[in-house]
């Protein structure tokens, strides 16, 4: 099978097994139609497998590269004509194999587990509809390599976002919540908008290859690379939720579980951090650009964890983790760690999309989000309580599970690269292990607090409870295979330019040890507040730090002062309307129309009394000529014929013979 | 001699109506339609033999014979018009009932006699030849005005044509004397060199320019040139419809074949002094004819004073005396033809067959509501109509739009002591008068389309209201084939004018 040269097949089954759903049978809660998409989303999978299967054991080379011409343009620069050129094409690097396998196997589980989680909606097809025509869009920006096609699937990932946070659109909250989500990132795509257009005016070409090659030979100016850097920041701080746009992503959880656990936990976030990998060699060129994403990454590690401290909504709680935990990437990002990042990106994905699922099977259990009304689950649904418990040590960095690895190799190279940023990361990290296991013991500990719930929860179908066993090993084991002897590493790195080595301090041994224990401490603590049956501790905590708590429940006023930019938005629109209806439209447009009337009266007045006149007027001469002339010969004597040419013959005669 | 073979068209028409003549006494009265056959056969062969000479001489210019008369293109070109003319005229009269079956063979041969007369008239080059055809055309023509012996109309316009004449027959033939007086011959050209022998001429002295104004109005007459156009109205209105069709047509583009030869080529009205004379004659003609036809109720006046009005407008092209002058006046001479026969035809039709079922007569009322009884007679009319009234895409506004054209251009390059104001204030009367005419053309169409049909008593016949339809009208198959023919040529030179165009274009360089 000549896997890698199909590879452009993967974006395009998706969105043909979309169309298919949507428009080839009719909306039935029970319709057989999803069995379409998880052909297609499977057959994706198996592809991606196997192209990176023959990455791993070297029997396909990478980067690959196909290009197929798409249109041309020509246009004049300088006076010299030039043509442009505009391929499309797919563009398969280390990040892309990993990144396809990640997408399609989460969308796969996924697919497969809303067959449970979904049953019955209504709206069921159109789900699968949705979902794989958001699948198609996420794998499209994978595997391009224009940049113009990339922002267009960009777009649409943004689009399909929309549609499935707003599922259920029918309530208020999730329309408002989409809606949110989908302006929100549009202010980030305004700077990515900005930089491909400085990219293009620069460059001359969307071709990702042609573009490193342009930074490579020393072309592109310092400063363009650093207004270029920061555009692609703003466009992936906007997608990927990072600070200060993050704050759309806990609202986006009014959208179905599954979706969450695909789109705002797997993929579409993390195709901000994909999109800058995708253009590191950028940042390579600009320290500025690479100083702002460390910072704008360490900053969303360390406000969304403390966030999700006070947060009792189960799924936000796992919202603001997602945050921190994309915060935790980009800053690996800008320290250099460009392998560290996209390995805790890798296993990120898995764990969180098992948080999230595992979450979704709760709350199909108990029908409500809020982890007060929980408690003592893990009695009712001991499968579920078993795999979240699994995916909350992966996300703490339990040794040896998936997320120790990474979030160890994040750590070791954010401290080489700046040692206060590693701090920040580590606070972050301590504060994750805290909340996170006081998710567990709230939903899965001590009593039931709330009996009618208590009574009706029982465990999900096996659609729901296989993809949790699936993510749940690979949650264990998948660290663990892809540092096995640098196997990521080799499959996914990045060489920085010579002469540009970042400053580097020597990570002290035991590193990882002395964090460890501050997390086994944060767990106890959580134990403590929120592992026995009574709370007291925890609201005496909260009693005295009201401020804080006030403080971070209100999302540090980001919501607030955005909703306020909004308002003020709205306000100069209003006035610039009823400028625009009152002031320049009364003097503008009726006053041209009062002009254009009083010109038309004139202009009327001129016709009739001057222009008709003369039309009358003519008409009466030649009647007044005519009746003249017929009066001269009405009675048809020829005499009088004769004498009238006789009087003009002689007059004529005379006049000529007089000259 | 051997120039007596550029003759022959000439030759075997006047032979073949001597023939005619003596048909007319062999032939039986009740089989006298052969007669009318027999004479569009023998335009027919005239024509031939031209179309024949023409293709043999491949467009050189032909030598001039002795002096006497000139064959070139120009001249050919108006003889094909001419005989077109009259095979439609011929054509005309097999559907004509009120012509005597006895004496067929003797208006057939008149007929003919005047064609040939009209063909010698567009060839002469000496004054006695141009006379001797004129007369014959006259002569001819005032016969052929009063044939209809038993119709007081017919004899009243036949005496009053030949009363008028005779005098300005008599005002010719004193300025031929004057000519003769001035130069000492009666040749239009120099027989030494056969070309021009203008400069000899004394163009300054006043005999010589009285002789010319009596000359230009003694054509006048046959052209129907106002201050001598007072005879037409009666005349037309008095003759058989197809002899005032052929009056309306076949003499006047004759002569003004000849005008512009003389007043154009051997003797230019600019070096006469007479271009503001023309002019001023021009307008009055338009003026004239425009206006007066708006009062008139009988369509045979009024198409007698359209003619007159249509003369003025072939006038303006020769005011001009530019060579895109000569094109205009060619190309409008043909195009007028086609339409005025064609709406001759219709006029036919409509008043010829009331005249049999009592329904109809020349009266504007007869054509009350013409489109209910033959919507294809309507339309052909309307056609001939819009087209003398100058109106794209027909032919008649290619003809107008080359006059008014010529005029402008030749404004734009007067000299000489002529004003421009002469040629730019001849263009817009003549743009003026088409507006006029507009009206009384529309007129005819205004009754055709939107009024009911009535009786010839006057009553309103029931159209609409349950009552029996106005009888259908019918014409004969040689009525239609001349309405045929004649909207072809509106149509197609109308729409695609170029042939045409170039071959007018051709006949100008090999002017003497």
């Amino acid at each position: 099978m000549r896997m890698l040269e199909h590879v452009y097949l993967i974006p395009l089954i998706p969105l043909v097994a979309s169309f298919i759903i949507l428009l080839a049978a009719p909306e039935d809660p029970h319709s057989p139609m999803p069995l379409v998409g998880i052909a297609a989303i499977g057959w994706c999978l198996i592809q991606s497998v196997a192209i990176f299967y023959g990455a791993v054991i070297g029997s396909i080379h990478i980067p690959y590269q196909m290009d197929w011409s798409w249109f041309s343009f020509g246009a004049t620069i300088g006076g010299k004509p030039f043509l442009y050129d505009m391929p499309i094409g797919v563009l398969i690097d280390g990040a892309a194999v990993v990144m396809l396998v990640v997408v399609c196997l989460v969308s796969f589980l996924v697919q497969v587990y809303s067959l449970g989680y979904m049953h019955g909606d209504p709206h069921f097809k159109r789900y699968y509809a949705y979902l794989s025509f958001f699948t198609a869009a996420m794998l499209g920006l994978v595997v391009s390599s224009n940049l113009l096609v990339t922002f267009c699937c960009w777009e649409l990932v943004g689009f399909s976002s929309y549609i499935l946070i707003g599922f259920w659109f029918e309530r208020a909250e999730p329309a408002y919540a989409a809606k949110k989500a989908f302006i929100t990132t549009k202010l980030g795509d305004l700077g990515l908008y900005v930089a491909l257009l400085l990219i293009f005016s620069l460059v001359g070409s969307f071709q990702i290859p042609q573009i490193a090659q342009f930074v490579a030979q020393g072309y592109m100016p310092a400063g363009a690379a650093t207004a270029i850097g920061l555009g692609l920041l703003c466009g992936a701080a906007g997608k990927s939720a990072q600070f200060p746009l993050f704050i759309w992503l806990p609202d986006a959880m009014e959208g179905p579980t599954p979706v969450s656990a695909l789109i705002h936990a797997a993929t579409m976030v993390a195709a901000g951090i994909y999109l800058v990998a995708k253009c590191y060699f950028i940042y390579a060129a600009s320290p500025i650009a690479m100083f702002a994403v460390a910072w704008a990454g360490a900053l969303t590690a360390l406000l969304a964890a403390t966030m999700a401290v006070v947060c009792y909504d189960i799924k936000r709680v796992l919202a603001f983790s997602t945050v921190s935990q994309l915060g935790f990437m980009m800053c690996a990002l800008g320290c250099w760690g460009y392998t560290a990042g996209l390995f805790h990106l890798t296993t990120h994905a898995a764990f969180k999309a098992l948080l999230f699922l595992c979450a979704g099977s709760v709350i199909h259990a108990v029908h409500t989000n809020d982890m007060r009304q929980m408690g003592n689950l893990s009695k009712k649904m001991p499968f579920t309580a078993l795999a979240t418990f699994v995916g909350t040590c992966a996300i703490t960095g339990i040794p040896f599970l998936s997320g120790w690895y990474s979030k160890d190799m994040i750590l070791e190279q954010v401290y080489e690269y700046d040692p206060h940023l590693f701090f920040i990361l580590a606070l972050s990290a301590v504060l994750t292990a805290f909340y996170m296991f006081r998710l567990v013991f709230l939903t899965f500990t001590g009593t039931e607090r709330d009996l009618e719930r208590y009574r009706h929860a029982h465990e999900s179908p096996w659609t729901m409870t296989v993809p949790l066993g699936i993510l749940a090993a690979l949650s264990i084991f998948s660290g663990a295979y892809l540092s096995h002897n640098h196997l990521f590493e080799r499959l996914v790195h990045f060489d920085p330019p010579a002469g540009l080595m970042p400053r580097m301090n020597v990570a002290p041994p035991g590193l990882g040890g002395i964090v460890f224990a501050a997390v086994a401490c944060a767990i106890l603590f959580s134990y403590r507040l929120y592992g026995r049956h009574d709370f007291r501790l925890a609201e005496d905590l909260k009693r005295r730090l009201a401020p804080v708590f006030n403080l971070l429940e209100r999302r540090y006023y980001l919501d607030d002062s955005f909703l306020a930019l909004v308002d003020l938005g709205d306000r100069t629109a209003k006035m610039a309307f009823w400028i625009d209806s009152e002031v320049i439209d009364r003097i503008f447009v009726d006053g041209w129309d009062l002009l254009a009337q009083l010109a038309a009266q004139l202009g009327q007045l001129f016709d009739a009394l001057f222009i008709d006149r003369m039309v009358d007027e003519t008409g009466g001469l030649s009647v007044s000529v005519g009746g003249a002339l017929r009066w001269l010969i009405r009675r048809g004597m020829i005499q009088e014929y004769l004498l009238w040419t006789a009087a003009v013959l002689s007059t004529l005669a005379f006049l000529i013979a007089w000259r | 001699m051997q120039n007596l073979g550029l003759l022959a068209p000439e030759i075997a028409l006047s032979l073949l109506g001597l023939g005619l003549m003596l048909a007319d006494i062999l032939a039986p009265a009740k089989s006298s339609k052969l007669l009318y056959h027999f004479a569009w056969v023998a335009a027919a062969v005239a024509l031939a033999l031209i179309a024949r000479g023409l293709s043999v001489s491949g467009g050189l210019p032909l030598p001039v014979s002795g002096g006497l008369w000139v064959v070139d293109p120009m001249s050919q070109f108006f003889k094909l018009a001419v005989l077109l003319s009259v095979i439609m005229t011929v054509m005309l009269c097999l559907e004509y009932g009120q012509l005597p079956p006895a004496q067929a063979g003797t208006f057939c041969a008149l007929l003919i006699f005047s064609t040939v007369g009209m063909m010698l008239l567009v060839s002469a080059t000496d004054m006695l030849l141009v006379f001797v055809a004129l007369e014959l055309i006259s002569i001819s023509s005032f016969v052929l005005t009063g044939f209809e012996r038993r119709n007081r109309k017919s004899n009243e316009g036949a005496i009053k044509y030949f009363l008028f004449g005779a005098f300005s027959s008599a005002i010719m033939v004193y300025g031929i004397s004057l000519y003769y007086g001035a130069t000492g011959t009666t040749r239009l050209v120099d027989p030494q060199s056969a070309g021009l022998w203008l400069p000899a001429l004394q163009t300054k002295s006043p005999v010589f320019t009285l002789a010319m104004l009596f000359i230009l109005l003694g054509f006048g007459f046959k052209a129907a040139m106002a201050p001598m156009h007072f005879w037409v109205p009666d005349a037309y209105e008095g003759a058989p419809l197809p002899v005032a069709a052929f009056l309306s047509v076949a003499p006047k583009i004759a002569t003004i074949g000849v005008l512009a030869r003389v007043y154009m080529v051997l003797v230019p009205a600019a070096s006469l002094g007479f271009t503001t004379l023309l002019a001023l004659l021009a307008m009055l003609t338009m003026t004239v004819g425009n206006t007066v036809a708006l009062f008139q109720d009988n369509v045979k006046r009024l198409l007698a004073y359209s003619s007159i009005a249509q003369a003025g407008y072939i006038l303006i092209g020769i005011v001009a005396g530019t060579a895109l002058g000569i094109q205009g006046v060619l190309l409008y001479s043909l195009v007028y033809v086609a339409m005025n026969l064609g709406a001759f035809a219709v006029v036919q039709a409509v008043g010829d067959n009331g005249s049999r079922d009592g329904l109809g007569s020349y009266e504007l009322a007869a054509f009350d509501g013409l489109a209910q009884r033959s919507l294809s007679l309507a339309l052909f009319m309307t056609a001939f109509l819009l087209s003398l009234a100058g109106l794209p895409p027909l032919a008649g506004f290619i003809g107008k739009f080359y006059l008014f054209a010529a005029a402008l251009s030749a404004g734009r390059s007067a000299s000489g002591g002529i004003s421009p104001a002469v040629f730019y204030g001849l263009a817009v009367v003549g743009v003026l008068n088409s507006v006029v005419s507009v009206y009384y053309y529309m007129k005819i169409a205004y009754h055709m389309f939107f009024l009911p049909a009535n009786s010839g008593k006057g009553e309103r016949l029931p159209s609409k209201d349950g009552g029996p339809l106005p009888a259908a009208l019918h014409a004969g198959p040689y009525l239609y084939g001349c309405l045929a023919v004649a909207l072809a040529g509106v149509l197609y030179f109308g729409i695609y004018p170029d042939p045409l165009i170039a071959n007018v274009q051709l006949s100008v360089p090999h002017l003497p």
